[in-house]
């Protein structure tokens, strides 16, 4: 318990640390003036609207007011959509879990029993081909495969919708898309870690009790094998929610991946900070329960 | 086992490989595209590169999200183009005086929530944008002084100065008619979640970033919607709005990269439709001081090195039109001798150069943002290549918009920038009026008094041949002059359905009753 509110409390100056940056950043990068008026508008309409944006106080000025809008709740508003940021980041929230948990669906499935046999597998025709797919897999940009998948699923077989949100067909292959990286990624861990689990002296005890190789490796070896597996799913919510910027936006998906890359684009500061806010409040809290979950599995670790 | 994994792995790579080959989009190869399905549906789907913006139609300049709100409400006049002004909310109209228009409204047209259309709304509607600077489309209605109600069917506009565009300002994007006894009793928020207007389809639901759903206003005062819904789509990656395409799950898809025009011309049941659009991009050139550009023969010579006509074939696949001209046909003022027309002669340039005292070449610089327009970093370096031909040696300095933009805002470009210029008021006044001289300051520095007194007399001349006549004459001179090189006019590049019989408009509106089924 102890441990939960200290980790919590280290959470405060993180977060802050990230405003500042997203801060300093967004506006060091551009102004969003230029980005909403037309070619043809004049000084004084310019300067009309970056006054009744706010922009044209001292930066330090700017995040003072920014921080103390924060503590309130308060983002601001989206220039774009002249609406609350906040509130339209927690709309498109719902699209993104559920992609993302879909996608982790996915790599598990796919990366446990890869895993698992090329383990046992070692060294074999199999164990290379896996091995090879996984660095493929790791390979591959994201926004390729996305198309690639809609040109071969969706345009050619006609199998799947080719984009947006609504049934379950919408959900196949950007799951896919999304899931293919982290599947590459755990399906090493998972190998790495049963060969190291499988060279154990209690493993070498089970075979010799006469123990089935099927009950070995489902039982002994996988459930220990489990532990770094678990930390590195918690650490893939960074590169999940890095994926979806990429596979939302090609694929349509009307989550905050889509609305984070757009409003980077016209420099909607307000909705970028409520995004990276809300993106960095999960990944800290997904990293937690990795640890709590951790300690779960395997009762030896104790936290001080 | 083992060998149905193999041949699962191999099934899967060859298919993404034949995938990735079918993307060239090679004209003769219709590998597995299968004709688009032609159904007889009622629903119309549009989709667009971005999602609508908001419903507060004074507070965005967004022309995607213009095209959907003409649906949902109605201007007080059509700018039928050649056809000149149509009636549409407004039956009848009367320039009084100068400063002074009379406007009498339809009778019997109601919101969709069934309140009375009146001037009392038309009041609300113009006086709110032409007041509150801290809205986007301020600068285009702050010209309105007040709107005074006569009767519940019939109002006057009265505006800052004479106003000749004041037609063309309420014929656009910030006019469409808003619900004043709603929006005051219902307050700003519930009307930008639940808009009501008296156009030919309400509005049914928005996700955002996803899609904007629209139905049938059965009580529509005109004609009735030939559609029983619309949907928007909001699709940003080209690719895949390409496909939606050629799979039948949209009908229209809009801003296709002239790469794919080839996917889709050969695939049955889909077509490209091509059409210009307001964006002209032209090479801004200072006029005065101590540069080579100051100088009207090298102006001219840069003009006549540059082959517009191959630009607009080669890199932009055929999808504009040159021009010698910003005011295009559709303007109200255009010169028509202008364009289509293009001059290029690198001989003639040559020679011009040494008149001009470079027979051994010149060095220019040209700025340009990267990544803005279609292919905007290769149309310079092709140009910057044309002008190195005749002995221009160019220094280019290619932008990131918003570098860009700054230097534009402050006016510290060297010798020649790249842009492109829309116009969303179809009149000469907005096109013409950089090249005066107050605005022209410090940017091409352009001083023609002569043309400065054709188009300051244009812009507040009330007598619509005239006014015309002037803007000819100035647009002659400053083809002359050069303070801007014209190139060409960007094409809309659009994929339909074969179902559809739809020809894109120049404005880019969505007006979803002119597209009909065929």
């Amino acid at each position: 318990m102890k441990y939960l509110l200290k980790s919590l409390l280290k959470t405060i100056p993180v977060l802050l640390f990230i405003t500042l940056i997203v801060f300093v950043l967004m506006r060091l990068t551009g102004d969003p003036v230029s980005l909403m008026l037309p070619e043809t508008a004049t000084q004084e309409e310019r300067e009309t609207l970056k006054n009744s944006l706010g922009l044209n106080d001292p930066l330090p000025v700017q995040y003072m007011h920014f921080l103390g809008d924060l503590v309130k709740g308060d983002f601001g508003d989206s220039f774009r959509y002249n609406t609350d940021a906040l509130e339209l980041v927690m709309e498109r929230l719902p699209a993104t879990i559920e992609l993302a948990i879909a996608a982790m669906i996915v790599a598990v499935i796919i990366s446990i029993p890869l895993g698992i046999l090329s383990a046992i597998k070692r060294n074999s025709f199999m164990d290379l081909f896996i091995t090879g797919g996984a660095v493929l897999g790791k390979a591959m940009p994201s926004f390729w495969l996305g198309i690639m998948l809609i040109l071969l699923f969706s345009v050619m077989f006609q199998l799947f919708p080719v984009s947006g949100r609504g049934t379950l067909g919408h959900l196949v292959l950007p799951a896919i898309t999304l899931g293919t990286g982290i599947a590459a990624e755990m399906t090493r861990l998972i190998r790495s870690s049963m060969l190291e689990i499988l060279g154990q002296d209690f493993i070498r005890t089970a075979r010799s009790k006469g123990l089935r190789e099927t009950v070995v490796v489902n039982q002994h070896a996988f459930r220990n094998a489990l532990i770094p597996v678990v930390t590195i799913m918690a650490l893939q919510t960074a590169t999940l929610v890095g994926g979806t910027l990429i596979t939302e936006t090609v694929f349509a998906w009307p989550g905050l991946g889509q609305l984070l890359v757009q409003a980077v684009n016209l420099r909607d500061m307000a909705v970028v900070q409520a995004a990276t806010f809300i993106i960095a409040i999960f990944v800290i809290v997904s990293n937690l329960s990795a640890d709590l979950i951790y300690r779960l599995l395997d009762p030896r670790i104790k936290y001080e | 086992m083992k060998m149905k994994w193999r041949a699962g792995a191999l099934l899967l790579s060859a298919g993404l490989l034949l995938a990735a080959c079918s993307d060239k989009g090679e004209a003769d190869e219709k590998s597995g595209s299968k004709p688009v399905e032609q159904s007889d549906s009622k629903t119309l789907t549009i989709a667009n590169g971005s999602d609508m913006v908001t419903f507060d139609i004074h507070d965005h300049n967004n022309t995607s999200t213009e095209a959907i709100h003409v649906n949902m409400f109605n201007y007080l006049v059509k700018n039928g183009g050649d056809e000149g002004f149509l009636p549409d909310l407004a039956e009848s109209w009367e320039n009084k005086n100068d400063t002074t228009w009379t406007f009498k409204l339809k009778e019997g047209v109601k919101f969709h929530n069934g309140d009375d259309f009146t001037a009392e709304d038309v009041k609300f509607t113009l006086e709110r944008v032409a007041r509150d600077e801290s809205l986007l489309e301020y600068g285009s209605y702050k010209q309105i002084k007040e709107v005074n109600v006569l009767g519940d069917h019939e109002f006057e506009i009265i505006t800052n100065n004479p106003e000749p565009a004041l037609l063309n300002r309420l014929s656009r994007l910030g006019s469409g008619m808003l619900p004043k006894n709603y929006i005051e009793t219902e307050g700003w928020e519930t009307f930008l979640k639940e808009p009501v207007g008296t156009g030919p389809y309400k509005f049914k639901e928005w996700k955002r970033d996803d899609r904007l759903v629209l139905t049938a206003n059965e009580d529509y005062f005109g004609d009735a919607p030939k559609w029983e819904e619309l949907v928007f789509r909001a699709i940003p990656e080209d690719s895949t709005r390409v496909s939606e395409l050629l799979t039948g799950g949209v009908d229209v898809a809009v801003n296709i990269p002239p790469t794919d025009v080839q996917r889709i011309e050969s695939t049955d049941g889909v077509h490209v439709a091509q059409s210009p659009t307001q964006r002209v991009m032209l090479l801004a050139v200072r006029t005065a001081g101590e540069g080579p550009t100051a100088d009207p023969k090298v102006r001219e010579a840069i003009d006549l090195a540059i082959d517009k006509e191959a630009i607009v074939e080669s890199l932009l696949g055929g999808a504009g039109t040159v021009t010698r001209t910003r005011v295009t046909p559709g303007n109200a003022g255009a010169n028509e001798s202008l364009y289509g027309v293009s001059v290029y002669d690198q001989e003639k340039a040559k020679k011009l150069l040494a008149e001009a005292g470079y027979p051994d070449g010149v060095e220019i610089t040209l700025s340009s943002p990267n990544g803005r327009y279609l292919k905007d970093k290769e149309s310079v370096e092709l140009m910057s290549a044309m002008l190195g031909e005749v002995g221009i040696k160019v220094e280019l300095e290619l932008l990131e918009w918003s570098a860009f933009s700054e230097k534009y805002q402050n006016r510290t470009f060297g010798d020649m920038f790249y842009i492109g210029y829309g116009n969303s008021m179809f009149d000469a006044s907005l096109a013409l009026e950089r090249l005066t001289f107050e605005q022209a300051a410090g940017e091409t520095d352009y001083d023609n008094p002569k043309t400065e007194e054709l188009l300051k007399a244009a812009e507040k001349n009330m007598n619509p041949e005239e006014r015309t006549a002037q803007y000819q004459e100035a647009q002659e001179l400053i083809a002359e002059d050069r303070p801007q090189i014209y190139l060409y006019q960007l094409d809309a590049i659009t994929g339909v359905n074969d179902r559809l019989d739809y020809e894109p408009r120049l404005d880019e509106m969505f007006y979803a009753d002119t597209i009909t089924l065929k």
